[in-house]
């Protein structure tokens, strides 16, 4: 929270959304790929099967110009990305997993550098070195994966690492093994819906034989995802699948991603089963397109549950999504957050402009303004109050109601909500007063996201914090001043651009 | 300076002695450079050769140009491949400067990924269609390079980053901007004309197409000499537009800056030399060997001075921090030996792959 904030005008998640997903579509592919075109190649030598080695041949183009560049630069992309709209974020992760970067790296080198003799040595190097060379990217795309699921697993769940902070404890957590599974039967996957595209352009005689061949292969990746999956939701604490499991999850919409994952699988196993074993005549470039857009969905939907259960930590119970280490709660509340950064502290004093450099260096890497995640369309405004004084044939006034007050104010009901605002043309004549009205509720809700700090740091360190038990446990607490808080909730109060109804004039 | 604008250092502590993470980056940055320098300056050159072939087959130039952008099939994946491990120990060693360096750049540290996308694809798309992909290929690497120095000289100067908030492109207005990039442009052009010329030599040598490759041979050492008379020049321009605490520092530091820049400087002196002794690199094929060696050898040497220099803009900053060290030790053993055992299992492929060459129904 003490670096520069990039303006980039969009919301950090998505980018950061946009990039990971590019990339763990095409890393994963890139280790499936490598498994079915050497397994092909060596079956294809055995049983000197020419129609096999051209979908191994076919496959391996696809394979080096999207795994060698495309997942290249998207892994680095991620690192890029995180270091723009999270550094302290990453920083943290890095120093803690250098040296686990560092070995990925060597697996990485040789995952390239074997994909790229793999791909330029067809017809020029003996079959048995080929297969050796094929079988050396297998193992080294495969190693960077056991390496790089320890990092992405541990920020789930750390387990025994934040009491001890040992590498080791972090690596092989709680989810680690599950993950594994899960991913090694995406990784399959991923790999028969691209190969089955080199496979429909088989002579006519092979064309059936080589889509059951790779159905089977479809069989075994969903099987074992599911086995994975299963495994994964049963070692996850249940302070964590208590936000998505049971008769009321506490995040309905992670509930919906879950069911949308797993029915996704369902439907993509049902139709590779009937298209590519049953009936594999039948498949056509529609059949590859389905199941592609389901495994992405099921795979999509698992990488979004992970991330949204994770929320509001980037390392469970020990980093904020924000780059707020835990540890630094207490430090930042005594000294206030223009003594920890001095990108807070340069630049105009008056509280709405200090507000907005707050807002920039806390809350900016999950809420943008007004698209993802908006500020604005969470905060109340005096167009919302108006909706809700004003009674509507519609139904808008409840809706709004809803929408604005009933989060907070659970215990009023609508009517009686009416009752304790002012009427509607008292909030038209003076809406001034409406903003003050607003601005105090605000400040109420940051100074709730303050003290949730100080109930955060009474939790025990050494075991994953159950954040149900805390008011607003989706998002990081506020840290700084009393005075930094109040300079918040003016800025957030500014926000509102309700034109008075005086003088049209928005403010 | 304003240190208030630089973050803390990170809570966890260095996972080894500073030492260590210096030399990996140093080393690491190294092995990036030789495939950055093929892919930058092999980019840059078959663009030019290309246009002078003018499209027929048969033109040396044309032929060259093929040479480098299929050397750059391979070139372009490992430079990036390469690439991910200084990135890693510059996030470990200097995370306050170069995650600042990076969003003070913000969009424009972010369009180094695209540009390296266009950059490869075009590379394959000049490939199968010709066309302009060859200068969308040369152009986005060029763009890259330009980046990469912006990045570097707004996080070396932390006293500068409110104004780089302000306006990030003024960097193109620092005095070392345009030097350091040259220095860099000049280096990469150096590196691929000479192995341009090393292969050429070496196919002339064993009776291929003899007057061909001899004809590439010196095309190759023609860009290499000129490029290399350029850079000497820029090289002693860079020197002079330091600034003075960094250049003070390096004369100050005694042999182990003096020593390097030293050296680096007397190789350049050597390389002018030797480039100068032959017009027909064929007939020499040892000099022709004894240079590219020589120039990698100046690489390695002007990597080490390199870091040094950041380490002297950086020092009045760093000096305000004490990094606490937290080694693991074990996980870096484990990394060395998978890294010897990583780079033997490269070079055991390798070596199977040469001396298994086949055709017809044995081959693969």
């Amino acid at each position: 929270m003490d670096y520069p904030i990039w303006d980039s005008g969009l919301s950090g998640g998505v980018l950061m959304a946009w990039v990971a997903i590019t990339h763990v579509i095409v890393s994963h592919f890139a280790i499936g790929g490598g498994l079915l075109i050497v397994v092909t190649e060596t079956l294809a030598i055995r049983r000197a099967d020419r129609e096999m080695r051209e979908l191994a041949r076919r496959s391996s183009l696809v394979l080096i110009l999207v795994s060698t560049v495309f997942g290249a630069i998207s892994g680095v992309g991620i690192w890029v990305v995180a270091g723009l709209i999270s550094p302290g974020a990453i920083s943290a992760l890095i120093h803690a997993y250098v040296w686990g970067w560092a070995i990925e790296w060597v697996f990485f080198v040789l995952e390239i550098v074997a994909a790229l003799i793999y791909y330029t040595t067809w017809d020029r190097i003996t079959k048995q070195a080929h297969v050796l060379v094929g079988w050396l990217y297998f193992i080294g795309a495969y190693l960077s994966m056991v390496i790089i699921n320890g990092i992405v697993t541990f920020m789930l769940t750390p387990g025994r690492w934040l009491e001890t902070r040992a590498f080791w404890d972090g690596f092989f957590n709680p989810t680690y093994w599950p993950s594994l599974v899960l991913r090694t039967g995406i990784c399959v996957l991923m790999a028969v819906a691209f190969m089955l595209w080199p496979a429909f352009t088989a002579s006519p005689g092979r064309r059936t034989d080589l889509v059951r061949y790779l159905g089977w292969w479809f069989l075994g990746g969903a099987l074992v995802s599911y086995a994975g999956y299963r495994w994964w939701e049963a070692v996850l604490p249940d302070t964590v699948t208590a936000l998505f499991l049971g008769e009321a999850p506490t995040l309905v919409g992670l509930a919906a991603t879950r069911s949308f994952a797993l029915w996704s699988l369902a439907l993509g196993l049902a139709l590779g089963v009937l298209a590519l074993l049953v009936a594999p005549r039948a498949a056509r470039a529609v059949t590859a397109v389905a199941l592609m857009a389901a495994i992405f969905a099921f795979f999509g939907g698992y990488e979004r549950l992970r991330e949204g259960v994770r929320k509001p930590f980037l390392i469970h119970s020990h980093l904020f999504s924000n780059g707020l280490l835990v540890d630094q709660i207490d430090e930042i509340n005594a000294t206030g957050l223009a003594a920890h950064s001095g990108w807070v502290a340069a630049g105009d004093p008056a509280p709405e402009a200090r507000g907005r450099r707050i807002f920039a260096a806390q809350c900016a890497a999950c809420h943008t303004l007004d698209g993802y995640q908006s500020i604005t369309e969470a905060l109340p405004t005096v167009a919302d109050l108006e909706l809700v004084a004003t009674p509507s044939s519609t139904g808008m006034d409840r809706l709004a109601y809803q929408a604005e007050c009933a989060s907070c104010h659970a215990d009023v009901a609508h009517a009686e909500m009416v009752e304790m605002l002012p009427s509607i043309e008292e909030i038209r004549s003076d809406p001034d007063a409406i903003r003050e009205l607003n601005l105090g509720m605000i400040t109420a809700t940051v100074m709730q996201l303050k003290e949730m700090g100080e109930e955060i740091t009474a939790f025990d360190r050494s075991v994953m914090f159950d954040m149900r038990t805390l008011e607003r446990g989706t998002m990081p607490p506020f840290v700084g001043s009393d005075e930094e808080a109040e300079a918040l909730a003016v800025y957030l109060a500014s926000l509102d651009r309700t034109p008075d109804a005086a003088s049209g004039d928005a403010r | 300076m304003n240190t208030d604008l630089i973050p803390a250092l990170d809570a966890a502590g260095l996972p080894g002695p500073p030492w260590l993470f210096h030399i990996l980056l140093v080393f690491t940055f190294f092995l990036h450079l030789l495939f950055m320098n093929l892919t930058l300056g092999g980019t840059l050159m078959a663009l030019v050769a290309h246009l002078r072939g003018g499209g027929r087959a048969d033109h040396p130039d044309s032929v060259l140009a093929g040479r480098l952008m299929a050397v750059n099939t391979y070139a372009i994946s490992l430079a990036i491949t390469t690439g991910v491990a200084p990135l890693l120990f510059v996030q470990v060693l200097f995370q306050q400067f170069f995650y600042s360096g990076t969003i003070l750049l913000g969009w424009i540290w972010f369009a180094m990924l695209v540009l390296l996308m266009l950059g490869y694809y075009a590379a394959y798309l000049h490939k199968a269609y010709r066309g302009p992909w060859l200068a969308v290929s040369a152009l986005s690497f060029l763009a890259i390079a330009m980046i990469h120095v912006a990045v570097h000289l707004v996080h070396v100067q932390p006293e500068r980053w409110a104004t780089f908030d302000a306006n990030a492109l003024g960097v193109l207005g620092d005095p070392t901007y345009w030097p350091r990039l040259l220095h860099f442009v000049l280096a990469a052009i150096t590196f691929a004309a000479l192995v341009a010329a090393w292969w050429a030599v070496r196919r002339a040598r064993a009776g291929d197409r003899v007057e061909l490759n001899r004809s590439i041979a010196r095309t190759g050492w023609r860009w290499a000499l000129w490029a290399t008379v350029l850079q000497v020049a820029d090289g002693f321009l860079l020197l002079g537009v330091l600034p003075r605490e960094v250049l003070l520092g390096v004369m100050r530091g005694g042999l182990p800056t003096l020593g390097p820049l030293t050296l680096s400087i007397l190789l350049a002196i050597g390389l002018l030399v030797m480039l100068a002794r032959a017009t027909d690199p064929v007939e020499h094929p040892g000099l022709v060997s004894g240079t590219l060696a020589a120039l990698t050898l100046t690489v390695a040497v002007m990597s080490v001075t390199r870091h040094q220099v950041r380490v002297l803009y950086l020092e009045p900053a760093t000096s305000l921090f004490d990094p606490t060290v937290v080694p693991q030790w074990g996980n870096f053993a484990l990394f060395a030996v998978l890294l010897a055992l990583g780079l033997a299992t490269v070079f055991w492929m390798v070596r199977r792959v040469v001396t298994s060459p086949a055709e017809g129904d044995e081959a693969a």
